[in-house]
């Protein structure tokens, strides 16, 4: 083993894919220690060593080391090359989960990514088919990267899964386009899809019913829509949930998500999934915590010039922190973090300087 | 006057983020002022407690979410008990500047 190469350090199992993704824009190796040390089942998941592998396969050159025990992982990054691959999905976490990390690589690399998932499409606490298209995909397209698009070929609940969905990303750009956006999102239309698969479509109007009753006072534009799967296209199991959507005119956008789970009423879930959009909309400032991350990263490997942001206090929270931080020891970059002059409302400017990453398989001029 | 006692360090949420020796949480309790043993300020006394109340529910969702709670491997965000959520959202007023719509007709009612 060469130890030519510094590695930046991390210990535990927190934001494991987002350091290996950072690791890899940067081009640094990372050496994550102590995963799951103290834990009855030590190591890395099998779903992390499914995403390690699919990092192996859009990217050329990389090499992971594992420990014995899987505690400790090593990983060299080699350059994003992307194409067209097909990965399954280990049933123990959903499609978003391996989804959301490539947003992040996709359009930096050699060739255009074109990847199919297979495996459950929805569960409790990853990231849905409807948030990543409707709330993640229009992020990437304030950054310049405007040909990306998520198609639901099947869906597949958990338990059993057996759902497929196509990540297509054709625009590859050198780098991020600096970013400015100071004003707080003002709500003009809310959007949302409830979905139900292998159960009975009323499933689908009952949750769509109580969401617009919460909305209704909101005054603006409701249009959820019911999207019922049957047969072959449903996958293996019953399930349901919806997605809202708030966006602004100019395409910025808050989301909320749940699914049904064991025991759940239809409109609970609705009113739920309603009432945590009013909470997002209420603490956001132009993006979404949700969003956060995404942003803040594509602003960091922006050109060498101060994109901003405008993110409100409730929005500072443990998980920004540990972001701030990650990329802080991968890029040694800060965000500034300064309040607005304009109004009192005590929102805050994230002022970032970008990196001046460049995608390294693109010809110079 | 009793402008010593209240006088508590105003930290810098810029600076705390990158101090690698205070953990997320402190970070955030340090910048809200939320120093368990000293009295608190008098103003945005009732939003504070709220804050607390925030933080404690957090602390007692421990069991689930063990340490995870600033994992981004975990997608969905943090959110309030329903309850909560159901009677601060009964009247949308605080977030109305947030909406653009058809204009409001129920407003002369």
């Amino acid at each position: 083993m060469s130890s030519k190469t510094p590695f930046v350090a991390f210990q535990g199992a927190l934001n494991f894919r987002l350091r290996i993704v950072l690791a890899t824009l940067s081009g640094k190796a990372v050496k994550i220690e102590k995963i799951r040390s103290n834990d009855l089942n030590p190591g890395l998941k099998d779903y992390e060593v499914s995403f390690l592998r699919l990092m192996e396969s859009v990217t050329n050159g990389s090499v992971i080391e594992i420990s014995y025990t899987g505690t400790t992982v090593i990983y060299r990054p080699g350059i994003i090359v992307g194409g067209s691959i097909t990965h399954n999905c280990p049933p123990s976490k959903p499609v978003g989960y391996f989804v959301e990390p490539m947003l992040y690589l996709a359009p930096f690399s050699k060739k255009k990514f074109s990847i199919i998932f297979r495996g459950c499409t929805a569960s409790h606490c990853d990231a849905g088919i409807e948030a990543i298209k409707w709330g993640l995909l229009p992020i990437m397209e304030r950054f310049g990267v405007r040909e990306c698009a998520l198609h639901t070929l099947k869906r597949g609940s958990p338990p059993q899964g057996g759902g497929e969905v196509h990540l297509i990303v054709d625009s590859l750009i050198p780098q991020p386009v600096t970013m400015h956006n100071l004003n707080r999102l003002t709500i003009s239309s809310i959007r949302g899809v409830a979905y139900s698969t292998r159960v009975s479509p009323s499933i689908v109007n009952r949750m769509i019913d109580s969401a617009r009753k919460i909305l209704k006072s909101a005054n603006c534009e409701v249009n959820i829509s019911a999207d019922v799967w049957r047969g072959e296209n449903s996958g293996k199991s019953p399930g349901w949930g919806i997605t809202l959507v708030a966006a602004d005119k100019k395409g910025w956008c808050v989301f909320s998500e749940e699914i049904g789970g064991a025991g759940d009423i239809p409109e609970d879930i609705g009113v739920k999934v309603a009432y945590h959009l009013l909470q997002e909309i209420s603490i956001s400032g132009a993006v979404c915590r949700n969003q956060l991350p995404l942003a803040i990263v594509y602003m960091i490997i922006g050109k060498e010039d101060i994109g901003r942001l405008r993110i409100t206090k409730d929005q500072i929270d443990e998980r920004f922190i540990h972001l701030l931080r990650d990329i802080k020891s991968i890029f040694g970059n800060e965000v500034y973090l300064k309040p607005v002059d304009e109004d009192d409302t005590g929102d805050l400017i994230a002022a970032v300087k970008g990196i001046g990453f460049t995608n390294t398989s693109k010809k110079i001029a | 006057l009793g402008g010593s006692i209240n006088r508590r360090r105003k930290w810098d949420i810029g600076k705390l983020v990158y101090m690698e020796n205070i953990s997320p949480r402190d970070c955030l309790r340090r910048w809200k002022n939320e120093d368990s043993g000293e009295n608190e300020q008098e103003s945005d006394i009732e939003q504070e407690d709220e804050e607390e109340d925030f933080f404690k529910k957090k602390d007692e969702s421990g069991p689930v979410t063990l340490d995870y709670e600033g994992d981004m491997e975990i997608f969905t965000p943090y959110f309030e008990k329903l309850e909560k959520l159901v009677q601060k959202w009964s009247s949308l007023d605080s977030i109305k500047d947030r909406f653009i719509g058809a204009p409001d007709l129920n407003e002369t009612e």
